[in-house]
């Protein structure tokens, strides 16, 4: 049995052989961490990224089977992104910085945090009709047809593999910031943020249909949202609901034209209220399911909406940097919500500084003795 | 009147209703837009009448992190029960707090984390604090993504909210706890 059909039966509730050891990534310090304490060489830290040969790599060092975040996709962002400059570099050294999306941010040299918003592009119709809208069409240069209408034959076999469906919301958000996002939503011309969420999501479907039209097969689809915080949604669900709920289902029923019926979707932080429109539509797989906010969720959603409800993810990452007996437990926790059937273990995220390398080598070994 | 009767409860209606997750993240900063642009006008009005915030707050994202949506957020509706803030920005060291606690005669130090990786800052400057010999005299609230109750007992902060609604709350009443005992 691969780890392909390891991962494509649990999520159809069919028995395995045993538990595939699934992870979602690393922070960047983490790398670098291990391969200064001589665990890993630096040009692995340097060159990961979700799906590459360097991530490969670590999988056979570390022992993980892969990386649920294996997908593949169309250039689905602004095209071409608006020129990354430096506006300003002020007395601290802070450079205010305009990125691909149009949004201006404060980064400080050395802090690798997520930056600080600092203003944004796009702020009225005129802006979004100049600027924008041409960055937002399809064009058949946003899909790379050679790679697509090889990728059966060429593809890793032993591995799932999914296609990337965009974002109907997260990538807005990228654009105009959390607060742009709130105000444009209320300002005068109330129907210009609609008109954003179609315009993108429009050029969204295209790329995934033209990608799915060169016969391609994937093992399921991905979103990427980001739209939740630890206290739950970042909008109203309602107002998510009637912005985005077409878009989601358009967008499904694509991939079920296709063959694909396993959906998930990456959103941090607390979804609960946003679960509705997603498994309406026919979202069906949450990733990555945090711990930290979520707590013991997905058993609670399991029981709220059944066995339709999928998971990948929901292993509290923090244990790998504390010690066995705190592993051993985090893996009994896991052990009992396999048994449920339709979910995979997975890190809650990428891994943070401070995980210890032979504990997630621990893990990756005794995860795989879990059966179903 | 105008402060008190309608933009201060005004303010705690928007921030019960995001507490009870009946409204969200987009009416609170439109609402806060709106009890700040109702403030700018007020203020003068006040200042020649004598009229003083209830406290001084300072406010800040810690060491290492840029990110500062919610220390905005808990910001405006701190600002919203009367309280004046002084806002530092983000990714600030130690020291720095420590001084504008000094120099401000803060009654209440917000330190906001959104990493798990910068989390461990509020400790520092909880301990800058204890080394300035000024910790007793200053409230510590804490907030942030990966923040929880358990890690603000564990690092000897004073209070913890989940959402910037509940900060706002706490921090009016920390600081009229100060001032009676």
């Amino acid at each position: 049995m691969t780890n392909r059909e390891r991962a494509m039966r649990i999520l159809h509730y069919e028995p395995i052989d045993r538990m595939p050891a699934v992870h979602f990534g690393y922070w960047g310090e983490l790398l670098v961490e291990w391969a200064e304490q001589g665990k890993i060489p630096m040009s692995l830290a340097q060159s990961w990224g979700d799906g590459n040969a360097a991530d490969e790599e670590l999988d056979r060092i570390i022992g993980w089977d892969f990386n649920w975040s294996h997908v593949v996709g169309a250039n689905n962002g602004l095209m071409p992104p608006f020129e990354h400059k430096v506006l300003e570099t002020l007395p601290d050294g802070t450079m205010r910085v305009q990125n691909g999306d149009g949004m201006i941010e404060r980064i400080r040299p050395g802090v690798t945090s997520i930056p600080s918003e600092d203003d944004y592009l796009l702020k009225d119709r005129a802006a979004f009709e100049e600027l924008y809208v041409p960055k937002m069409q399809f064009d058949p240069s946003r899909v790379n047809y050679d790679y697509f209408r090889t990728f059966n034959e060429t593809r890793r076999k032993d591995i799932p593999i999914g296609v990337h469906l965009g974002s109907v919301l997260g990538s807005i958000r990228n654009i105009v910031s959390v607060i742009g996002m709130s105000y444009l939503m209320y300002d005068e011309d109330e129907d210009l943020f609609a008109d954003i969420v179609d315009t993108f999501a429009d050029m969204q479907y295209q790329c995934v249909e033209e990608i799915l039209k060169t016969g391609a097969k994937f093992d399921f689809a991905h979103y990427w949202e980001d739209i939740c915080y630890n206290s739950g949604p970042l909008l109203s669900p309602e107002i998510f609901d009637e912005l985005c709920r077409k878009h989601y289902k358009k967008r499904n029923d694509l991939c079920h034209k296709y063959g694909i019926d396993i959906i998930s979707l990456d959103c941090d932080g607390v979804t609960e209220k946003l679960l509705p429109t997603w498994f309406e539509t026919g979202v069906n797989t949450m990733f990555p399911i945090e711990v930290g906010t979520w707590g013991d969720q997905f058993e609670a959603a399991r029981n709220k909406f059944g066995r339709g409800m999928l998971g990948v993810g929901g292993m509290d990452k923090t244990v790998l940097r504390k010690d066995r007996a705190a592993v051993d437990a985090e893996l009994e926790r896991m052990r009992r919500l396999a048994s449920l059937g339709g979910f995979l273990p997975c890190p809650d995220h990428r891994l943070m500084p401070g995980t210890k390398f032979e504990l997630v080598q621990y893990y990756a070994e005794e995860i795989k003795k879990i059966k179903i | 009147m105008i402060l008190n009767d309608a933009l201060v409860a005004g303010m705690n209606i928007i921030g019960d209703k995001f507490r009870d997750n009946t409204i969200f993240v987009p009416e609170v900063l439109v609402s806060a837009r709106a009890m700040n642009a109702g403030l700018k006008i007020l203020n003068p009005v006040l200042a020649d009448a004598g009229v003083e915030p209830i406290g001084t707050a300072v406010i800040c994202t810690v060491k290492g992190d840029m990110h500062d949506i919610g220390k905005n957020l808990v910001k405006m509706m701190i600002e919203g029960q009367g309280i004046r803030c002084i806002d530092l920005g983000v990714d600030v060291d130690p020291e720095v707090i420590v001084a504008a606690v000094k120099e401000n005669h803060a009654q209440l130090v917000c330190l906001s984390a959104l990493l798990t990786t910068t989390m461990m800052g509020q400790k520092d400057v909880i301990d800058a604090l204890v080394a300035a010999g000024i910790r007793d005299d200053v409230k510590v609230m804490v907030g942030g993504a990966p923040i929880t109750q358990q890690f603000a007992d564990e690092i000897g902060a004073d209070c913890y909210t989940l959402d910037a609604a509940s900060a706002a709350k706490a921090a009016k009443r920390l600081i009229l706890e100060g001032k009676t005992a």
